[in-house]
């Protein structure tokens, strides 16, 4: 009864004009941030920001979670239509949506991803509110010692699931945890490494610092190359909506894919890149026709574009339950929610229940306006692609300015996102990933905060971390899977080893 | 590759050897009392290690990729000369004031990208420049510097 109590008061805050209009704006926005290449969701999180100062935390939630979960409809429709994907979550749906699209099922292939999506989204809402609170609960009785090895758990789960060098995401994340130690001393309230710049004195933007290893990053890159425009494939959209017979083959995909973007969402670093590979890889063991796969497969796009959808809503999880952001966009939605004054964790549910269940009602309202308005204003995102690199890159950039700059009117701000543009752009060229200096970066001071504190409760005794239940098993799967990084030097070893033999 | 793995993993280690240092200085206090280097130092001397790994295992590692793979695209002068007009606009940006800088900004780099049309460099960096500043500070009230000028 109390479920159905808050989900009513949740819609009934989505619905409020004002919350109403911004979710409108963060879904529309996010699709088209989806579509454009150049700019992230966390540079268009970012840029949008400042336009949140004179608005409710409530407002400013539903427009930024609007952008992030808006994106994934967005790079479907790039995938399917132009065999390009506006973001790496869709990077999956080009092998068989494209196929698709050349088999004259263009139409069919948006409506299953939409439609997938919508039914993702709706699951993982439905998960977020079972999940959110209890765990909320749960974590009231969380110490620092606790916090400290999830984060640590967190952070060691990001640099696994690195796309390339394990070793080098280790490093980032260390370079992040130093980047976050930058600015006042939470304890001791004096400042350190701020090198007596008085703009140090907060520590390095989280805006500026997202804004120039993504976006500035993505530009220079793009300003690099050849710039060639993209091609967008000429399909005729009809029959947008998939028939019954089309929904019952692709059902247990989108179930799924749900399941699998569920659970990949909370953990932290994997959310909806990896959980849309998952899915398409577990489409592809179970299905009676693996061969297919990558020929215009339905399941093939209807269980990755489930299962990144499905990772969208479940990310808020640890973010609003344990106050941990999973993810680098999480990690903004972090930042939005401390510039509004409130500190993310076990309390937030509790004390601004209006932000909490407000969130939830728009995340129901959200997947539906993208349902309804994307699919027929395809043609105009299809114009959107059209629009030449020479226009579009300009523009990205100044919106990148703007967004680093109206955040606290200093151009400090605007050298610190470029320092990291040019350092992003460098290091990709080198082979090192920002997201795990991000995640770092959010979660070093806290990490910091907590086993510091630890520390000085146990009397500088380490064996606390052991001897609490839930620190000591967060600590042991970071140890295995440390550990678990030996294994293939192991298996070189021993092959190499029996060769010689 | 080898050359980009050695030069990097080197520019790391410079990077923990000066945290390192920076951490002694603001003092790292004991386990029982933590100070303000405490973790910079083990992040910084964990750090240090990695690229010192990183190091090794580049230094014995077989060259894989094909030497004529260049580091930076054909049109790299291009990212360069847009970075020094990025940097040279935040310096001026706050005196000259939001408008004017920022049509030169877009004026220049529209032209970088599309060389010779100025009818179209013209039209499009006044376009961006007011309608960004009647989106962003006249309907979102973001604050935009006045500059000499007053606008």
């Amino acid at each position: 009864m109390d479920m159905l109590h808050n989900i009513i008061y949740g819609f009934q805050v989505a619905f409020q004009p004002i919350n109403f209009l911004f979710c409108g704006i963060g879904v529309l926005v996010g699709t088209l941030i989806g579509v454009l290449p150049g700019i992230g969701p966390a540079g268009a999180m970012a840029l949008l920001l400042p336009a949140t100062f004179h608005v409710s935390p409530t407002a400013t939630l539903i427009l930024l979670a609007g952008i992030y979960y808006g994106v994934n409809y967005g790079g479907s429709t790039t995938s399917i239509l132009v065999n390009i994907p506006g973001e790496a979550t869709s990077v999956i749906t080009c092998l068989d949506g494209y196929q698709m699209a050349r088999q004259g099922h263009a139409g069919l292939a948006l409506g299953l991803a939409a439609g997938g999506s919508f039914i993702a989204g709706t699951i993982a809402n439905i998960g977020l509110m079972l999940v959110a609170v209890p765990l909320a609960n749960m974590a009231l009785a969380f110490g620092p010692p606790e916090y400290f090895a999830l984060m640590c758990m967190g952070l060691v789960i990001v640099t696994y699931l690195a796309q390339r060098s394990v070793l080098k995401a280790i490093m980032m994340a260390l370079v992040g945890i130093l980047l976050g130690s930058i600015g006042l001393d939470l304890i001791s309230g004096l400042p350190r490494f701020t090198l007596g710049i008085n703009e140090l004195s907060d520590g390095i933007g989280i805006v500026p610092l997202c804004m120039g290893l993504f976006g500035i990053t993505e530009i220079f890159e793009n300003l690099e190359g050849e710039m060639r425009q993209q091609e967008v494939f000429k399909a005729r959209l009809r029959n947008l909506w998939p028939s019954f017979k089309d929904w019952m083959r692709c059902k247990w995909a989108i179930l799924r894919g749900s399941l699998i973007g569920f659970i990949l969402g909370i953990l932290p670093g994997a959310g909806p890149i990896i959980s849309s590979f998952v899915s398409y890889a577990v489409e592809k063991k179970v299905s009676k026709t693996p061969e297919k796969f990558g020929t215009g497969m339905m399941e093939g796009v209807a269980g990755p574009e489930s299962a990144n959808n499905a990772a969208a809503g479940s990310a808020l999880i640890p973010l609003l339950s344990l106050g941990i952001p999973p993810n680098p966009i999480m990690a903004l939605l972090f930042s939005a929610l401390i510039i509004h004054g409130l500190q993310p964790g076990p309390l937030l549910i509790r004390e601004h229940p209006d932000l909490f269940w407000g969130l939830v009602g728009s995340l129901y309202l959200g997947n539906l306006l993208l349902l309804i308005l994307n699919l027929p204003l395809i043609g105009i995102w299809v114009k959107v692609l059209q629009i030449p690199y020479k226009i579009l890159f300009p523009l990205i950039l100044l919106f990148c300015l703007i967004g680093a700059y109206t955040l606290n009117n200093l151009s400090f701000d605007l050298y610190i996102m470029f320092f990291f543009g040019t350092l992003g752009w460098i290091m990709k060229k080198f082979g090192y990933e920002p997201a795990p200096l991000i995640l770092a970066y959010i979660l070093g001071p806290m990490l910091e905060n907590n086993l510091r504190q630890s520390l000085l409760i146990s009397q500088g005794k380490f064996m606390i971390f052991l001897t609490r239940p839930i620190s000591a098993v967060a600590l042991g799967i970071v140890c295995l899977l440390l550990l678990s990084n030996l294994l293939p030097f192991l298996k070189r070893r021993r092959q190499n080893y029996e060769q010689f033999k | 590759m080898k050359a980009l793995e050695l030069a990097s993993s080197l520019f790391w280690l410079l990077v923990s050897l000066v945290f390192i240092a920076a951490s002694v200085r603001l003092g790292t206090g004991s386990v029982h009392n933590p100070g303000m280097g405490f973790i910079t130092f083990w992040a910084a001397g964990i750090l240090g290690l990695l690229s010192l790994g990183l190091f090794v295992k580049a230094l014995f590692e077989k060259e894989v990729l094909s030497p004529d793979e260049p580091l930076f695209g054909k049109t790299w002068p291009r990212t360069a000369i847009v970075l020094a007009l990025l940097i040279v606009y935040s310096v001026f940006m706050p005196k000259l004031g939001y408008l004017i800088s920022t049509f030169v900004l877009m004026s220049l780099l529209f032209w970088i990208l599309e060389k010779g049309k100025i009818g179209f460099v013209l039209l499009y960096a006044a376009l961006s420049t007011f309608v960004t500043y009647q989106v962003f500070s006249k309907w979102l009230n973001c604050q935009f510097p006045d500059g000499f000028f007053g606008f």
